[in-house]
């Protein structure tokens, strides 16, 4: 009786924590809490050229900037290109003659919410003069943003998650990703067919709008193409390969996977692989597994948000806040649409990337 | 003998439960019940299985191993950085499993030598050996991994069945002879059974036990070798909370958290009603969110069939005793 009741109670546990991830994703998911927070990709953003174009060129400024950045998780190829970026952008003014430091930490994985929130905590103890972040999640840099901005460091929110409370956002427009990928794979099958989602994890911003944009893309202009099916495989590849595996072999007729992210896409392309059949597969992000993906003629598109020149723009961005000058709300990042006829085009002319001007 | 009706019980009911699913899900959907979708339902059971077939042995001595999920990452990125360098992927294969063999022992160690419980000892190398995966490729994922390995587990044998469900048959089939027919299958029942009493009965615990952690790490190895071939690539981020469904699946299947109870065939079948459940769901076109309390309501319902053919035995017993 004592052990039925140990086990019974253990395993009660097990099941009630599976229980409670799952309503928990599910308030996330359903987007009830949109109506409150902040949501960039409905805000009446400026691009980053449009921002360059109306504020001129980069204000000189003559005091230390020690400048803080703060990512998800290094584990993630994403991010750790992203403080590349950030720390070329750095580079790069402090050759022009600023006096200009980066540091950009993450911490311990994508779980870690409040490590997170004390690598900020000692930013501001240590007297950056600005910092960059990305949160985990929408809340959990909330009290951190709070006591910088009471002393004086200004915040700008990179990427996504996204903190309302921050006064100004750089990053790009995530359903505009969904809209691109949809735009192409209409075209590409000829306005008409099936197609499948594989969804990221639902409590991160991006995952809920690359859906969305896709979705109601294709309910406006694509009449005749179906979304069969959607499904979460929370960013992991074989569970993305799982899953694509299983509507492969239910849908005869499936035209197109879109996926998420570039991991997801790549575990789906898996599965297209051992089909042996013709199915088109994309994904986001623009990682480099993604870009040989397309050169050997696997995976068919992907979205490409450049965080090598978005850490340089949000340097540029940091610096404009601190010379004074008035930043837009929300500064969107550029982003383009990567497939096997400009795979081997370089990001800059791509971009056609132009380093700012700097007053003297 | 008391066992063993009891375990035969509870894998009869499994697999009755695993046909129910079968027959509701192919009405709803009747793809379902192709033979290349119920391949695919044994094919998915097969990293969850080894992984749980692995926990299994933990679980009897009474205790658990939360680092599998890591264990297994580990020998993705070093396995995958051998064949990248163009070791021969049958010593690749041995070393792979030789790792997970050693980062097993090693929570044995912690566990019998320094008497750490094993909650605590495996959720610090969890840990741990996240770190050690990612500290080995820097975070990057471990790319084009050759076809020669890929295809010793992907080749499809009799036809079109997958040897990677070979190899989870084949760990079952050695793990359910070490336990049953062997003197360390004894002795890992009955330190789950009761530990003080196998100590006092001369049973050399700490070996033991050293040995069942060790098999749970070759379980994680075989499961991250079967990703690397499936996926022609590896993450150093692979596995992360693959354990609480390895875990989910042992239960299932019988194992008592509490100790000295479950079985490799109870096992093998909660990761394939596991599997049963995932692909059915998927197939349906059920709702992610709902899919959480799916699998949450599996585990509860068996956990109280557990209780309820243990309330059923007691009455039997106090009964016999009345009589």
């Amino acid at each position: 009786m004592k052990k039925g009741n140990k086990k019974l109670l253990v395993t009660s546990a097990l099941a009630i924590s599976l229980l409670i991830t799952g309503c928990s994703s599910s308030t996330g998911g359903s987007g009830s809490s949109s109506d409150k927070s902040f949501n960039p990709d409905n805000a009446d953003g400026k691009t980053y050229e449009e921002v360059r174009g109306s504020l001129g060129a980069v204000p000189m400024v003559s005091d230390e900037i020690k400048l803080g950045g703060v990512a998800k998780a290094f584990e993630n190829e994403y991010w750790r290109t992203l403080k590349e970026g950030m720390e070329t952008g750095a580079q790069k003014f402090s050759d022009q003659g600023y006096n200009l430091t980066v540091d950009m930490k993450s911490p311990q994985g994508e779980s870690d919410e409040e490590g997170q929130l004390s690598i900020v905590k000692d930013m501001i103890n240590k007297k950056y003069t600005a910092l960059l972040l990305s949160p985990i999640s929408d809340s959990n840099l909330v009290p951190g943003v709070e006591s910088a901005l009471e002393a004086d460091i200004p915040v700008i929110n990179v990427n996504d998650g996204i903190i309302k409370e921050a006064p100004n956002f750089v990053g790009p427009k995530a359903d505009q990703n969904g809209e691109l990928l949809a735009e192409w794979i209409s075209e590409k099958i000829g306005g008409k067919g099936k197609v499948a989602i594989i969804v990221g994890m639902p409590k991160a911003f991006a995952a809920r709008q690359r859906t969305l944009g896709f979705e109601n893309w294709m309910k406006e202009n694509a009449p005749d193409i179906k979304i069969a099916e959607k499904q979460n495989a929370d960013w992991d590849r074989s569970k993305a390969k799982d899953i694509a595996a299983t509507w492969i072999k239910k849908h005869s007729d499936l035209n197109a996977i879109f996926a998420n992210n570039d991991t997801m896409a790549l575990g789906a392309q898996e599965a297209v692989n051992e089909s042996g059949r013709d199915i088109l597969v994309v994904g986001v992000d623009g990682i480099g597994e993604a870009y040989d993906s397309i050169r050997k003629g696997e995976m068919d598109a992907t979205i490409d948000s450049f965080p090598l020149y978005k850490g340089q723009i949000a340097v540029e961005m940091a610096i404009r806040q601190l010379g004074g000058q008035k930043l837009p709300r929300v500064i969107w990042t550029p982003q383009a649409l990567i497939d096997s006829t400009n795979v081997e085009t370089p990001a800059e002319e791509i971009l056609k990337w132009t380093d700012p001007e700097i007053s003297k | 003998m008391k066992l063993k009706s009891a375990g035969f019980n509870r894998e009869f009911s499994l697999i009755a439960a695993i046909i129910i699913m079968v027959i509701v899900f192919s009405i709803i959907q009747p793809v379902y019940l192709s033979t290349g979708n119920l391949l695919d339902i044994m094919d998915q059971s097969v990293i969850n299985g080894l992984l749980a077939l692995g926990i299994t042995y933990a679980i009897i001595t009474g205790g658990i191993d939360l680092s599998v999920g890591s264990i297994f990452a580990i020998v993705i990125v070093v396995v995958g950085d051998l064949l990248v360098r163009g070791v021969d992927p049958v010593i690749a294969i041995v070393c792979g499993i030789g790792l997970g063999f050693l980062l097993g022992l090693f929570n044995g160690l912690l566990i019998s030598k320094l008497k750490l419980q094993p909650f605590i000892a495996t959720l610090g190398t969890m840990s741990a050996y996240r770190g050690v995966a990612y500290i080995i490729t820097g975070g990057w994922p471990v790319l084009d991994i050759p076809a020669n390995f890929r295809s010793i587990f992907n080749s499809k044998l009799f036809g079109s069945i997958p040897v990677s469900i070979f190899v989870l048959l084949a760990f079952a089939v050695v793990g359910h002879v070490i336990l049953k027919y062997t003197k360390l299958g004894t002795y890992i029942y009955a330190i789950g059974g009761n530990e003080e009493a196998t100590i006092l009965s001369g049973v050399n615990v700490n070996r033991s036990k050293m040995l069942a952690y060790a098999i749970s790490g070759t379980g994680a190895a075989l499961a991250g070798m079967v990703l690397l071939a499936r996926l022609g690539s590896g993450e150093p981020a692979a596995g992360q909370t693959y354990e609480l469904n390895a875990i989910a699946a042992a239960a299932i299947g019988g194992a008592s958290l509490a100790g000295g109870r479950g079985t490799m065939i109870g096992t093998l079948l909660g990761a394939i009603l596991l599997s049963t459940l995932k692909v059915g769901l998927v197939v349906v076109g059920v709702d992610t969110f709902w899919q959480y309390i799916a699998t949450g309501a599996i585990i509860v319902i068996a956990a109280y069939f557990e209780v309820i053919q243990d309330k059923v035995k007691k009455i039997n017993f106090t009964k016999k005793k009345i009589a």
